[in-house]
């Protein structure tokens, strides 16, 4: 199975402020414990929201608003995607998580990701995965 | 540079339901046209928050909230990782990402995703 676990924005990813060395450092081994484990696809930071923008569409009809974005707890900071057993195995690497982040408060959601397999029989899953859609999912 | 499309939930995918033929060709069309056009990087589908889990970290304290979670058009439901020149064309793909709620409302969140080779920005 595998979950992408959201690391949620706060006052300093927000900023734009660049994580410090510590912080660097621990994240570092954090994530190299995970790839050892065999356990880690992927992981990417976001930029501050002030970088990004929202489309909104109403009735189909899009409209875009530039951020920066105010419900910060709810923004996304970044995100990391990882192959485990169960549930209970992505809280319990989750739980592990750096002390050195958010000063010790960092908030992380865990979320699992669909399969292909999840959707059934389907006509426009199998032309994804002819296209080659399928490679583009995380996994190895 | 990289943005990631955040597709964000409404209430059709927080009830559990894989989404339907329509929906699922639809956005099939559109990765058939951002894997053509040489931009996608990853997409993704997330299941419903009753299915995932919250971690508050307090110091030495971890505190696990099962889902689901209420305020659903901030939770994701799923997601592109685009390759592009600008956030202007990450916009444009972005508008025309097949409206995920059919007739009603939805929304995009188009995020900038960080890079080794980014300048340090200095504060």
């Amino acid at each position: 199975m595998r979950f992408m676990i959201i690391r949620k924005a706060d006052a300093e990813t927000e900023a734009g402020l660049m994580p410090s060395e510590e912080l660097i450092a621990a994240m570092g081994r954090y994530n190299e414990e995970m790839v050892k484990a065999g356990v880690l696809l992927d992981a990417s930071g976001l930029q501050s929201s002030t970088k990004g923008a929202r489309v909104k569409f109403s009735h189909g009809k899009p409209t875009v608003i530039d951020g920066p974005f105010t419900e910060t707890k709810e923004l996304v900071a970044g995100y990391s995607i990882i192959q485990v057993a169960s549930k209970d195995e992505a809280i319990e690497w989750v739980k592990r998580w750096p002390v050195e982040d958010s000063h010790g408060a960092a908030y992380i959601e865990i979320r699992q990701l669909f399969e292909l397999e999840d959707f059934g029989p389907s006509a426009a899953i199998d032309r994804m995965i002819e296209v080659g859609f399928s490679d583009k999912k995380q996994d190895q | 540079m990289r943005f990631l499309l955040l597709i964000k939930a409404n209430n059709e995918n927080e009830q559990a339901t894989v989404p339907g033929a329509g929906a699922r060709t639809e956005m099939g069309k559109f990765n058939e046209e951002l894997v053509r056009a040489g931009v996608l990087l990853a997409a993704d589908g997330l299941q419903p928050s009753s299915k995932g889990a919250r971690v508050t970290l307090s110091d030495d304290t971890r505190t696990v909230t099962d889902g689901p979670f209420a305020e659903t058009k901030e939770l994701v439901a799923g997601f592109c990782m685009i390759q592009v020149k600008s956030k202007e064309e990450a916009v444009e793909w972005a508008k025309r990402c097949p409206n995920p709620r059919g007739a009603g409302f939805a929304e995009i969140e188009v995020r900038q995703v960080s890079d080794a080779a980014d300048p340090v920005p200095s504060h």
